[in-house]
């Protein structure tokens, strides 16, 4: 039971952990929640079924393919549900605008791929039981995405110039930086994490349209627990709601399990506003 | 010729006098179409079962079109997309009864939009006949013109629980659905069901369908003794889970359940064939084939013709197809028997109908008994059996 709670549990906690790394890339450049985040990680899902069994095409190829099809995706977030809202951040606008778009993605994937899960291709062959390649797929590629993150972020220009941004947008505009092309690159890069989410999750949760609203919501967990913005913290933050979720499945049952999900979040919240992992903001005076 | 007053006054009076006389109006209503309406859920998530009957309404209605009509009257059927949507049905339903000008409704064909249109109808008092499970749609006292020509919910519980405990004579069994408002209802009823019937409900669960992993509710049920799993979900993601977690957990215990455990989407889902093995899924008589592979003969009969007419069966159902044709069949019939196309006489005549025999089944229905399909013919298939929409018969059936 133990291996079957760990297998399961990392699998499911690192794509709940990718999710929230996409609402932190998104959030970082545009200070915006946009709730397109699982939406993007149920395309990375659709999308790859759809190249790889559907169009018969190789396993690499689809997957490039997939990330192509969520960054554009990430792209047209930007444009439609963030750029529009930006002026009146203070209202909260944004919640509106990216909900909205989220629908539309999720009634779209519905209506185009069917509302009924559809399979997706073992992708690399390797492991049964609780080694099988379902589970640690996902592990293996959100370790990845850290690595790739951090090395982007401390290592390149491009990824210095993110974390200016999203330090201090104003001071990095005054500094000459593209602002708007960075903010639209990280939307484009928030749609990459999402589809690798989707894609090496994709034969635990399938190729389902309904997994957008789940991950919107389980993504959403781990940000506010780990803190809005550290996407340390949304790691740490998936991966324990992985393992806290699949124990309670063992434990209490399946309806019960999300009640015991949610407890805890009420609470470490009301613990911990800022989160777990975040600092609380300065006020200047 | 001057026409003078008189003549003109004799002539109004007498064309009034005429007037007055009661002419034969046939002459239009004769030669009319019989309108039928449809609400059909032709697109959007619902539309599988809609595409299916679909087939089965146009092939009935060429049918008896190219045969004469019904005494010379054409039928002519209606079509109305409600995208399973129930505001969309509810406009649909006004439209074809005030606009349209239907004289009988096949459909909605599914529950959520028949619980929106059923009161309108019956406000009509429009003959309606429909393939909705949710048992409240029927209800001869509220609602007259309302006919159901499939099973119900409970007739489905009732099948599955009399293959379970006199065909597979097991005792000890797991319930386990989903939760949708579906999935916890018919747990509910089944479980109280099994127990009034003496069975040991060891294990009851509904389970969140997009659950990544199944093993925490399949170990407790084998832990809990469970002999058979009785499965009441339409996810067939979920199933496959539950049947691919079976394989994991090298157990054989067999799934009994809903129709959509044998929906064809399980064979990519599954992750080898064999995992679908074992699982028995909600059946009809008339549209599964025996050990020797053979269908009953009017069941044959009609995928003969069905074939010669180029009606696609490989990625349907049979017996979406038959009830499609049994509706307008049924409806032609009403309006042929009771010489027109008022609401009262057909639904007179369906009242009266015992044993009727149709392709899906031979309904009955009495003033106060609108479920008009037999319990007896609803059998178990072996679910991974399809073959042109029909299925092999579970083991234990002669």
């Amino acid at each position: 039971m133990l291996a079957s709670i760990l297998a399961s549990g990392l699998a499911a906690g690192a794509i709940y952990a990718l999710v929230g790394v996409t609402y932190n890339t998104m959030f970082s450049t545009s200070r915006v929640m946009s709730f397109t985040a699982g939406q993007l990680a149920m395309l990375g899902g659709v999308f790859g079924s759809m190249f790889t069994l559907k169009m018969g095409m190789p396993i690499l190829v689809g997957f490039l393919l997939t990330l192509l099809g969520c960054a554009i995706i990430g792209v047209i977030t930007e444009f439609v549900a963030v750029r529009p809202v930006l002026k009146s951040l203070d209202q909260h606008l944004y919640v509106l605008s990216t909900l909205a778009l989220a629908l539309m993605i999720q009634q779209v994937a519905a209506i185009k791929w069917g509302t009924e899960p559809q399979p997706f291709p073992r992708l690399v062959g390797w492991g049964s039981g609780v080694f099988d390649e379902k589970f640690w797929l996902p592990v293996v590629a959100c370790a990845i995405t850290i690595i790739g993150l951090e090395y982007l972020y401390r290592r390149t220009l491009v990824g210095r110039a993110f974390m200016a941004i999203a330090e201090d947008n104003f001071a990095a505009r005054a500094l000459g930086l593209p602002e708007r092309d960075l903010r639209v690159a990280s939307y484009a890069l928030a749609g990459v994490i999402g589809g690798v989410a989707g894609f090496s999750g994709g034969e635990l949760l399938l190729a389902f349209f309904a997994n957008g609203a789940l991950l919107n919501f389980y993504g959403f967990v781990p940000v506010a627990l780990g803190g809005l913005g550290n996407n340390r913290g949304a790691i740490i933050g998936g991966i324990a709601l992985g393992l806290f979720q699949q124990a309670a499945n063992f434990l209490v049952g399946g309806i019960f399990s999300s009640v015991a999900v949610f407890t805890l979040f009420i609470v470490v919240l009301l613990a911990a506003p800022q989160g777990l992992f975040g600092a609380a903001t300065a006020r200047r005076v | 010729m001057a026409i003078s007053r008189r003549d003109v006054l004799l002539g109004s009076a007498g064309a009034l006098g005429a007037a007055t006389f009661s002419f034969p109006k046939p002459a239009l209503a004769q030669s009319e179409p019989i309108k039928i309406g449809c609400l059909a859920a032709m697109t959007g998530p619902s539309s599988a079962p809609t595409i299916g009957f679909n087939r089965g309404v146009n092939f009935a209605v060429d049918a008896i079109n190219a045969a004469g009509g019904v005494k010379g009257r054409k039928i002519e059927a209606i079509i109305r997309d409600t995208q399973g949507d129930p505001t969309k049905a509810v406009n649909a339903t006004q439209e074809l009864i005030s606009q349209a000008k239907v004289h009988a409704i096949w459909g909605p064909l599914n529950s959520g939009e028949a619980l929106a249109t059923t009161p309108i109808m019956a406000r009509a008092k429009i003959p309606d006949i429909h393939p909705c499970v949710v048992e409240s749609l029927i209800d001869p006292a509220k609602f007259p013109n309302a006919f159901r020509m499939a099973p119900s919910n409970s007739q489905w519980d009732d099948a599955v629980r009399n293959y379970c405990l006199n065909i597979l004579k097991v005792k000890k069994v797991a319930v386990i659905g989903d939760t949708t408002g579906y999935g916890v209802t018919a747990v509910g009823a089944s479980v109280t069901a099994f127990k009034k019937d003496g069975a040991d409900v060891v294990y009851q669960a509904n389970i969140d369908s997009t659950q990544p992993d199944m093993t925490p509710d399949m170990l407790r049920a084998k832990n809990a003794g469970a002999e058979v799993i009785v499965v009441w979900s339409v996810s067939t993601g979920m199933e496959a889970r539950m049947f691919n977690t079976r394989a994991a957990m090298n157990w054989d215990v067999s799934f009994v359940g809903h129709p959509s455990m044998a929906s064809g989407e399980l064979a990519g889902l599954v992750e080898k064939p064999a995992n679908w093995k074992k699982v028995y899924a909600i059946g009809y008589k008339s549209c599964s084939y025996d050990a020797a592979g053979k269908l009953p003969a009017k069941s044959q009969d009609l995928v003969d013709r069905l074939v010669k007419a180029n009606v696609v069966l490989n990625d349907t159902l049979l017996w979406w197809i038959a009830g499609g044709i049994d509706a307008i069949e049924l409806i032609a019939k009403g309006v042929a028997e009771s010489g027109s196309t008022d609401s009262e006489g057909i639904i007179k005549y369906w009242n009266t109908l015992s044993k009727y025999p149709g392709y899906f089944g031979n309904y009955t229905f009495t003033p106060t008994q609108h479920n008009g399909y037999p319990t007896e013919e609803i059998v178990m298939s072996e679910a991974s059996t399809a073959k042109n929409g029909t299925f092999a018969l579970a083991p234990g059936y002669t």
